[in-house]
C-alpha cells in the first residue's frame, strides 16, 4: 500500500562548527489520507526539521538532504526544482507554525494575507480572493469575518491568530496539513479550540495531519498513530492507543509517565533523568543508552533498529531481548 | 468585546499609529511648517520677484534694508539677492530630492539582494558597496561633475552615487534580521517566490528606518550640492544657494549678507529635513523614546 505521504529512510546533515553534524538518521514515517500522525519527542530530537525537510524549507547550506525520500502521491520531494516544490507548498502541502504571534506579516492585515495565499495558487480575482479569505476566517471560527478581515495580526488574541493561521495554511486544501506545536505557544482552555478546529478541518478537508508536539495530551485527543523520535531517530511507531496504553521503548515509557494523572494517588510525577544529547557526540551505540534504566554492554556499541518485536516497532535492544 | 479588543480599543495600522505618534511630536511638526514655507517660497516666490536672478539690477554690495526694492542687499556684480534666494531654492531641493532618491533606489536594491540571498552575492555586493564607501566621497562627486559637464541631472546622479553605500549597509542589515523571521518561513510555506518574499514580506518591515534615513540623506544631499556649488563645480547657469555662496564667498570679509542669507536658508532646510527625519524615527519606535 502506498501512503499519500511516505518518508522513507530519510538523513539530514548540517554543516556546523564541530563538523558534519547528523539531524536526522534513517528517519521512516508515513502518513494516509485523513490521517492524523503525531510526531512526538523532547526539543531538539528532530521534529522540526522533519517538517521542514517535507516543506522544502531546510536552509541549504548548512542542511543537506543527504540520502532517502519523501514520497508525496509517489513524488520524491527531495529530487523536484525549486519551481515545483514552491508550486506544492501550500497547496499540496502546508504547515501551520507554533508561535502564531511571530508567523503573520506584521504590516498586513489578515485578509490580505489569506487572499495572497490563495492568490499564489488559485486564478481568481483579488475581490474573489478576499471573499474567500473572509469565508475562509468565518469557517475557523471568527467572529465578525469580514471585520476582522482588515484588522492587523498585533490587533488578534493569540487563539485567533492561529485560527487565522489554520485558514490560510488550508487556503488552497493542502491534502497534507503539518502542524508544528501548534498550541504550544496557547492558553490550555484556547489549545482545546485548535484541535478542534483541526479535527473539524480534517473531516472537512480530508486533509492527512502531521501534528508535531511534546504533549502526549494532544497525542491523546488528536492522533491516529504516533511516531516517537529522539536524537534524530523513530525510536517507537505504532497507533496512538499502544503507544499510550502499552509503551515499548523505555524513553516513551518516561514520556507517558511524565503525564500527570488526576486519578493517581502519589503526586510525584515521574521525570526522564539527563538531557537529549547533542548531536554531534552522539556515539556509535544507542543514544538513550545514558538515560536508560536498562542499559547494557551492547547498548554502548550497537544501535538498536526500529524492527517489530512483537506488539508494535520500536528501537531498543532491551525489547528485543524480553528484558523489558 | 473581548480582552484583546478593549487592549487594542483605537488600534490601528502601523502606519497609522506612526502618524498618530507624529502629530504629537511639536519638533517635528515644526520642521514640517517650515520646510514648507520653504518648499512655497521657492516654489511660488517668482510671483513676486519676476526676472532672471543673474541680471546685474544695481549697483554691487548694496546693504541690506538700504533700498526697499532690495530688501536683501545685493550680491558683488548687482545682483538681486533676493531674487536669487527664491529662484535658488528649487534646483536646490530638486536636486536633494532626486539625489535621496537615486541613493534610496540604489543602496535598498544592493542591500536587499546581498541581504536576502547573502552568499557569494553577498560577498560581491559589499566589496562594492567597500571600495564606493572608501572613496572620499566629496572627491569622488566632484571627479564625476568635472567629467559629465555640470548640469542639475549630473550633479543629482553624482551626489546619488557616492551616497548610496550606507543605505545600501542598513537594508542589508535589516535584511538579514527580519530574514530569519517566522513569517518570512511562514510567507515561503504557503509557496511565494524568492522576489514577492524580498518586496512584499521584507521590504514592507524593513521601511520605517529606512525612511528615516531618506529623509536624512536629502538634508546630507542639499549639503552636498551646496558644497559642489561652493567648490564652483555646481551648475553655473542655474541659480542655487550654494553658486550663491561660492560666488561671493571671496568679498565675505567686506560684505557679510550675500553668503550669509543662502546660507541660513541651506541651515534652515536641512534642520527642518532632521527635525522631520527625527520625528519620524520617533514615530516608528516609539520605544526608544522612553529612554
Amino acid at each position: 500500500m502506498s501512503a499519500l505521504l511516505q518518508i522513507n529512510d530519510l538523513r539530514v546533515t548540517f554543516r556546523t562548527r564541530y563538523g558534519e553534524v547528523t539531524a536526522l538518521d534513517s528517519v521512516s514515517l508515513h502518513v494516509n489520507a485523513g490521517e492524523t500522525l503525531g510526531v512526538v519527542g523532547e526539543s531538539g530530537c528532530g521534529k522540526s526539521i522533519t517538517a521542514l525537510s517535507v516543506m522544502g524549507l531546510i536552509p541549504q547550506p548548512p542542511g543537506k538532504i543527504a540520502g532517502g525520500e519523501i514520497l508525496l502521491n509517489g513524488e520524491d520531494l527531495t529530487k523536484v526544482s525549486e519551481a515545483r516544490m514552491r508550486g506544492l507548498r501550500g497547496s499540496e502541502v502546508a504547515m501551520i507554525f507554533q508561535e502564531p504571534m511571530t508567523s503573520l506579516n506584521p504590516v498586513f492585515t489578515v485578509g490580505d494575507q489569506i487572499a495572497e495565499a490563495i492568490m499564489l495558487h488559485q486564478k481568481v480575482s483579488a475581490d474573489q480572493a478576499m471573499k474567500d479569505a473572509i469565508a475562509l476566517l468565518d469557517r475557523v471560527g471568527i467572529p465578525s469575518p469580514d471585520r476582522r478581515a482588515r484588522d492587523f495580526p498585533h490587533q488578534l488574541s493569540g487563539g485567533m491568530r492561529q485560527r487565522v493561521m489554520i485558514a490560510m495554511a488550508v487556503s488552497c486544501r493542502p491534502k497534507v496539513l503539518i502542524a508544528d506545536e501548534p498550541t504550544t505557544a496557547l492558553d490550555v482552555t484556547v489549545q482545546a479550540q485548535i484541535f478542534d478546529l483541526l479535527n473539524e478541518i480534517q473531516r472537512d478537508f480530508g486533509a492527512a495531519i502531521v501534528l508535531i508536539t511534546h504533549d502526549m495530551g494532544a497525542i491523546s485527543e488528536m492522533a491516529d498513530r504516533v511516531a516517537v523520535m529522539y536524537a534524530g531517530r523513530v525510536i517507537e511507531d505504532a497507533s496512538a492507543d499502544d503507544v499510550l496504553d502499552m509503551p515499548l521503548h523505555p524513553y516513551a515509557r518516561g514520556l507517558i509517565n511524565c503525564i500527570p494523572n488526576l486519578g493517581r494517588d502519589d503526586d510525584s510525577l515521574a521525570e526522564i533523568p539527563g538531557v537529549v544529547p547533542p548531536l554531534h557526540l552522539l556515539g556509535a551505540g544507542c543514544a538513550f543508552a545514558d538515560r536508560c534504566a536498562h542499559k547494557a554492554p551492547r547498548c554502548a556499541v550497537e544501535k538498536p533498529l526500529l524492527i517489530n518485536h512483537g506488539h508494535h516497532p520500536a528501537a531498543c535492544h532491551a525489547v528485543e531481548e524480553g528484558r523489558l | 468585546m473581548s480582552e484583546q479588543d478593549i487592549l487594542n480599543a483605537g488600534a490601528e495600522s502601523p502606519a497609522l499609529e506612526a502618524w498618530r505618534m507624529f502629530r504629537r511630536n511639536i519638533p517635528a511638526l515644526f520642521g514640517v511648517v517650515m520646510l514648507t514655507v520653504i518648499v512655497a517660497a521657492t516654489l511660488y516666490g517668482t510671483f513676486f520677484y519676476s526676472g532672471d536672478p543673474f541680471e546685474i539690477v544695481w549697483a554691487p554690495h548694496e546693504v541690506p534694508g538700504a533700498t526697499p526694492e532690495f530688501p536683501l542687499g545685493t550680491d558683488y556684480l548687482g545682483r538681486n539677492i533676493v531674487a536669487g534666494m527664491l529662484t535658488g531654492g528649487g534646483p536646490t531641493l530638486a536636486v536633494g530630492a532626486a539625489a535621496a532618491a537615486i541613493t534610496m533606489v540604489i543602496g535598498i536594491a544592493l542591500g536587499a539582494l546581498a541581504g536576502y540571498y547573502g552568499g557569494w552575492v553577498d560577498n560581491l555586493l559589499m566589496r562594492i558597496t567597500e571600495f564606493f564607501q572608501v572613496l572620499p566621497a566629496l572627491l569622488f562627486a566632484m571627479v564625476l561633475v568635472t567629467l559629465l559637464d555640470p548640469t542639475l541631472t549630473t550633479i543629482a546622479f553624482a551626489i546619488g552615487v557616492v551616497s548610496w553605500p550606507q543605505t545600501a549597509r542598513l537594508t542589508r542589515a535589516e535584511f538579514l534580521k527580519i530574514k530569519e523571521l517566522e513569517y518570512v518561513t511562514a510567507a515561503r510555506a504557503i509557496g511565494a517566490r524568492n522576489k514577492r518574499i524580498i518586496w512584499r514580506v521584507i521590504l514592507p518591515n524593513a521601511m520605517p528606518p529606512l525612511i528615516v534615513s531618506a529623509t536624512l540623506t536629502i538634508g546630507v544631499a542639499i549639503l552636498f550640492e551646496a558644497g559642489l556649488s561652493f567648490l564652483g563645480l555646481g551648475d553655473p547657469n542655474t541659480m542655487s544657494w550654494g553658486l550663491m555662496i561660492g560666488a561671493n564667498r571671496d568679498y565675505i570679509l567686506d560684505a557679510w549678507w550675500p553668503v550669509t542669507f543662502p546660507g541660513v536658508a541651506i541651515f534652515c532646510t536641512v534642520f527642518a529635513v532632521s527635525l522631520i527625519g527625527d520625528g519620524l524615527n520617533d514615530a516608528f519606535n516609539p520605544k526608544l523614546r522612553e529612554r
